[in-house]
């Protein structure tokens, strides 16, 4: 299974995928091929429970091809709780910006054409 | 790392298209900015050795490979030509490949043209290819658009800092002040803060008015060494500082949300070459595909500290002739973003200021300009310094 697949079948379980150096424990997304820190190549793999907090958003009514259908929607970047990692995704049913604050409690529930899933907690 | 340098580097002429929705195809946009730079400079196409070409989307007018259909074009099919790709940053790229050819005495004179022609496309075909421009994998797919990106990064600005989407509505409003004074400019259309807050939202908090056009258009310079530069006559600008920086791909990658590493990494290596700091800048153009990313911008430059770019924008402090005129040719928001030209244009603008060439929209008393191009939201960066000689 290529890096992406395993990302994608570990969101369609809810988890996300993450790895960490075995050098000097510096986390990563698994689609990190070296430390961003001290540039080691060794990892270990870390299944997180894909929980966090909304760290931006935009709620897009323009949307690309296939997206249409979708709109509004929102597209997300998530603070793994616990960490220093962000994850993005794909967050359906948000029409303004009072229906999902910054900050607002949030997890990783799947994968489909949309991409990474992310719901409210 | 100190950078040798055999040869000073000159842009000897300029010109660009104008930009807009243009009906003429993608070749003959590229020639027609070309010419006018070779016209511009006094040259003729024989006194060209290479040429460095950025365009993204050339498959849209059925074109990729333009570099050799411009050298056929200009009776000149013998010399080399690279087509550079580096999403809306491919010109400031091509024109640093350029720059670096020459100063390290490859080439005595050399040109460098961006195009892009997309309109034709239609926004859900631009809006669907853009994205194919940032971390596909972890953004495109989850239905980002570029305004979706930098949308996300206006909400966190929002949150971070004191700031409303009034303050971004004004960077239009300055924008498309400036773009009227500019005849080659897309939109040349006065707005106001209503206007902008009036418009569909495009992607919260961004509205269509915060959004830079779509839009074709070619821009070419003529670069060379000082000695070329001499021989030949003519108004001539010197680059004295060249840097260029990177970003993580994805947003999610970022330290902070509101900065563009990329920005501070290429600026900081060009000041450093010219031996100048921020606050030696008379104008520059800088990469207002949003209006958050101006503001963003005017702070990773060093013009105003992070956080304290809207009140720059709030008290008229960018506008033109104000303490430092930021967009004098009305930006990617007004003038227009044909993203391969883009790049190569600031750099015409930057000449037209320096040899007294930019009419109503002149920045009095300018000798220094700076201009700042990225890819994507930021991704891949070139910022270059130039002094009126």
């Amino acid at each position: 299974m290529s890096v992406e697949e395993q990302v994608i079948e570990n969101a369609k379980q809810g988890k996300l995928l993450t790895h960490k150096c075995t050098n000097c424990g510096f986390l990563h997304l698994s689609t990190a091929y070296y430390c961003l820190k001290c540039g080691s190549k060794g990892f270990e793999n870390v299944l997180l429970p894909g929980t966090g907090t909304i760290a931006t958003y935009t709620i897009i009514t323009v949307a690309p091809a296939g997206f249409e259908k979708f709109t509004p929607y929102a597209f997300v970047v998530m603070l793994l709780d616990n960490e220093k990692l962000r994850i993005s995704g794909f967050m359906a049913g948000i029409s303004t910006p009072a229906d999902l604050p910054v900050g607002t409690k949030a997890k990783i529930t799947g994968f489909d054409e949309r991409g990474i899933i992310i719901e409210k907690q | 790392m100190s950078v040798l340098l055999v040869e000073k580097v000159c842009v000897l002429g300029a010109g660009s298209t104008k930009y807009g929705k243009l009906s003429d195809s993608l070749a003959d946009i590229t020639v027609q900015a070309s010419v006018s730079a070779i016209d511009s400079a006094g040259i003729e196409p024989k006194d060209i050795k290479a040429s460095y070409i950025s365009n993204v989307f050339g498959v849209a007018d059925k074109q990729v490979h333009i570099g050799p259909v411009l050298m056929s074009r200009l009776g000149i099919p013998d010399k080399p030509s690279l087509t550079i790709e580096s999403a809306c940053g491919s010109g400031s790229v091509s024109f640093r490949e350029a720059y670096a050819n020459i100063a390290a005495g490859f080439y005595d004179c050399l040109i460098a043209t961006g195009v892009e022609k997309v309109t034709h496309t239609g926004t859900e075909w631009t809006t669907t290819y853009f994205a194919y421009c940032s971390d596909f994998f972890y953004e495109g797919q989850a239905g980002a658009s570029f305004p979706g990106l930098f949308a996300s990064m206006a909400r966190a600005y929002l949150t971070e800092f004191d700031a409303t989407e009034e303050d971004f509505a004004k960077v239009a409003v300055k924008n498309h002040d400036n773009g009227c004074l500019n005849p080659k400019a897309h939109m040349q259309k006065k707005i106001t803060i209503d206007d902008v807050m009036k418009s569909p939202v495009v992607a919260s908090p961004l509205k269509l008015y915060d959004c830079c056009p779509f839009s074709d258009g070619a821009s070419s310079v003529i670069l060379c060494s000082e000695k070329f530069a001499k021989e030949h006559g003519g108004d001539y600008i010197e680059v004295i500082g060249s840097g260029r920086g990177g970003s993580a791909a994805a947003l999610q990658g970022r330290e902070h949300l509101t900065t563009i590493p990329s920005t501070k990494i290429a600026s900081e290596a060009a000041y450093k070459m010219a031996g100048l700091t921020a606050k030696d800048i008379d104008f520059a153009e800088v990469h207002d595909c949003f209006t958050i990313a101006e503001v963003v911008d005017t702070e990773d430059l060093g013009f105003f500290e992070k956080g304290k770019g809207v009140q720059a924008v709030r008290e008229d402090r960018t506008k033109l002739n104000s303490d430092i005129s930021i967009n004098p040719s009305g930006g990617l928001k007004s003038k227009g973003h044909p993203i391969g030209a883009t790049g190569i244009g600031q750099v015409v603008e930057v000449f037209d200021q320096l040899t007294g060439n930019a009419g109503a929209r002149t920045v009095k008393d300018a000798k220094v300009g700076l201009t700042h191009n990225f890819g994507a939201t930021g991704a891949s960066c070139a910022v270059h310094i130039f002094q009126s000689v």
